[in-house]
């Protein structure tokens, strides 16, 4: 009974994709197991063959050997040498709504594609206007965001590629946003849209191997690494920091005297010896609390 | 509709930026609400937190009384305007307002009243079979709100909505969100940088810099009683002219010297400076543009709070002039009347309406006088 059904939907999907209606008949419990497998077959080989997304996340993840992509792509009408930049998003729940939402801000006439990924990523084909700047697919970028935040209420985060010549460039650009989307929730959390080119020393840090990062942190806080600092403390060096060292100023915006911003930097340089009110050692604890995220967030994975 | 209570609400990111601080505020029904301040100043970050979209790191977030902390966005009955909304080009004015509720299987009559509902609040009603792109900026924003009104919220959150119109239709489309507000009776809450909309919009107005509340105030209570330099700078175009100043007690009698000109300060601003013991210290001078007077009868009434400069622009906007001149290496500006005779490169007399005055500690920044 149950490989019956089975066998229903199998056949449903196949019409569903191909729009072939097929009519079997199987009497015994082998051949309905039979008859199931082929249908799995045929629909898998069709999707491979001639399903648009499928050939793209293919393309995208390495899966497409380089001499069949012209081929492969003409036989699914999309143009192999169009413009086009590659977004990919992540949201904690892609469901249904998101993805009708998506569909009908890039209905089928804007030849773009949206590509599945995996159950929380989603990659969106876009191709590139005449005429279009970066400062348009930035736009586009945080459109895109805002929609899904507004109609879908669900959060997410958006990465962008480069300008993708062929598709023979999409595996890279795929590489670049997976990259650019690890980085950016990594070191720039308070973004939701992080383009490809401005990670900035964070794409430095997070290709750095794991040893590596290891004895760096040795060499700054010895063999007493701190698994963080506290929110407090980091919040007061952040704002010094983005106040430029100024310790009036930060002492200001943080409605602090200026002797306790003084007595927690002194804090700071008696942990770690290193003096955040000049330049070099300032550079080295923001690099060092940079590497300690990568590393939290390394071992959480 | 609903109120909404914040209490304590922090922000701070994984990597350390503290982007909100110690956020206290309580908003009541109908309320329209305008979170103001500089790019960067935490007032989208805190609009997100109510929306859901961001984590709340501290403090307890209520909306009629239920804590909204860990509540899914989809369940805080909320909706969003952003200022980058995308129609869907391919639908029409009606189906664009009415996709989101067909999303959530809505039954369609309901569907129907709503969308014709809020086209007839937003006077959308001629354009509900357009499509997007016979539509001016204008109406897109327009359907961008009833896409927010059809789902019937108790709480309406814009980020910057107008951002993206021209100068023009900005003003027009605040006067549009003001009936709005009236017509749907909503709690409303609106983040802007531009000082002029939070003004225009909002009952109350909270203003932001580096993450922490400076002052939620009425806005004429923001103009007339700025509690810090910030927000006394922040509100009102032109800005208010700020001068170092020092101040002297002598018996009853206090002044404020700015170079060579000695203002005396009015019996209502006095106190404050000798129980604060200003005498001998600098502080800093605030008046506004519109209190710097060029008229003969207010400068002959007024012989202590006389300036001499000479103008360096003079700006005629039709109902008003501004002219800028410096006084002791400070820029200046004054808001006179249109008929004034003084032009470029005059030596000008000024008299400052001391009642009007603000009085702030240089070091803390805080009002003295107010």
């Amino acid at each position: 009974m149950e490989q019956k059904q089975e066998l229903e939907k199998a056949l449903l999907e196949l019409k569903r994709i191909t729009g072939v209606t097929l009519d079997v008949s199987a009497g015994t419990d082998d051949e309905i197991v039979h008859a199931l497998s082929q249908i799995r077959c045929l629909c898998t080989a069709y999707k491979e063959k001639y399903n648009k997304a499928d050939f793209l996340c293919g393309l995208m993840t390495g899966g497409i050997p380089s001499y069949d992509i012209q081929e492969r792509a003409a036989r699914l009408h999309i143009d192999p040498e169009e413009k086009r930049v590659l977004f990919l998003l992540e949201a904690k729940s892609l469901d249904e709504t998101a993805g009708e939402i998506l569909k009908n801000m890039f209905p089928s006439q804007t030849k773009t594609y949206l590509v599945p990924i995996r159950e929380h990523t989603l990659a969106i084909l876009r191709p590139r206007r005449p005429g279009e700047t970066d400062s348009d697919t930035a736009r586009i970028a945080q459109t895109i965001v805002d929609t899904l935040n507004t109609e879908a209420l669900i959060r997410v985060h958006l990465s962008y590629s480069f300008v993708i010549d062929s598709l023979s460039d999409l595996q890279e650009a795929f590489r670049e946003t997976g990259l650019a989307l690890r980085v950016g929730k990594l070191f720039y959390s308070e973004q939701t849209v992080f383009p490809y080119n401005e990670l900035g020393i964070g794409r430095l840090i997070y290709q750095l191997p794991v040893p590596l990062c290891e004895n760096f942190l040795k060499e700054i806080f010895g063999a007493d690494i701190p698994d963080q600092f506290d929110d407090e403390l980091l919040g007061t060096v952040s704002r010094f920091f983005q106040n430029n060292l100024n310790i009036a100023e930060t002492a200001r915006q943080l409605h602090m005297h200026r002797n306790t911003l003084i007595y927690r930097i002194e804090q700071i340089q008696k942990r770690t010896g290193l003096d955040v009110r000049l330049f070099e050692d300032a550079m080295t604890f923001k690099i060092a609390t940079m590497v300690l995220n990568y590393l939290q967030a390394e071992r959480k994975h | 509709m609903a109120s909404l209570s914040l209490e304590g609400i922090q922000k701070i990111y994984p990597n350390g930026f503290h982007a909100v601080k110690d956020f206290n505020l309580d908003i009541e029904d109908k309320e329209f609400i305008i979170f103001v301040g500089p790019s960067g100043c935490g007032k989208s970050t805190t609009l997100r937190m109510i929306a859901g979209l961001e984590d709340i790191s501290g403090g307890t977030l209520k909306i009629d009384g239920k804590v909204m902390n860990d509540v899914e966005p989809k369940d805080r009955d909320i909706a969003m305007v952003f200022q980058n909304y995308a129609l869907y080009p391919h639908m029409t004015v009606y189906d664009n307002m009415a996709f989101g509720l067909k999303l959530r299987k809505v039954p369609k009559d309901e569907i129907d009243k709503k969308v014709r509902e809020a086209a007839r609040i937003l006077d959308l009603e001629k354009l509900l079979d357009r499509k997007p792109k016979a539509l001016s900026g204008g109406q897109r924003q327009r359907v961008a709100m009833g896409r927010a009104i059809v789902r019937n919220p108790k709480v309406f959150l814009m980020d910057e909505p107008l951002s993206n119109l021209d100068a023009k239709l900005r003003v027009q489309m605040r006067i549009e969100i003001s009936k709005l507000h009236e017509n749907l009776g909503a709690t409303i809450i609106y983040v802007t940088h531009d000082q002029t909309e939070a003004m225009t919009l909002g009952t109350r107005i909270v203003v932001m810099k580096d993450g922490v509340v400076q002052q939620v105030d009425t806005p004429q209570n923001l103009y007339n009683t700025p509690c810090n330099l910030f927000v006394a700078g922040f509100i009102g175009s032109p800005q208010m002219n700020f001068m170092d100043a020092v101040c002297k007690v002598n018996g009853e009698d206090v002044t404020l010297t700015v170079g060579e000109h000695v203002l005396k300060v009015p019996a209502s601003k006095k106190k404050a400076l000798i129980e604060g013991g200003y005498d001998g210290k600098t502080v800093v001078l605030g008046i506004r543009p519109e209190d710097v007077h060029d008229s003969e009868a207010f400068i002959s009434n007024s012989p202590d709070s006389i300036i001499e400069s000479t103008i360096k622009v003079y700006e005629l906007l039709g109902a008003e002039v501004f002219l800028y001149f410096d006084v002791e290496g400070t820029q200046m500006t004054a808001r006179v009347n249109p008929r004034t005779t003084l032009r470029t490169g005059d030596k000008a007399v000024f008299a400052l309406d001391m009642e009007k005055i603000h009085v702030f500690d240089k070091e803390t920044e805080l009002t003295i006088t107010n």
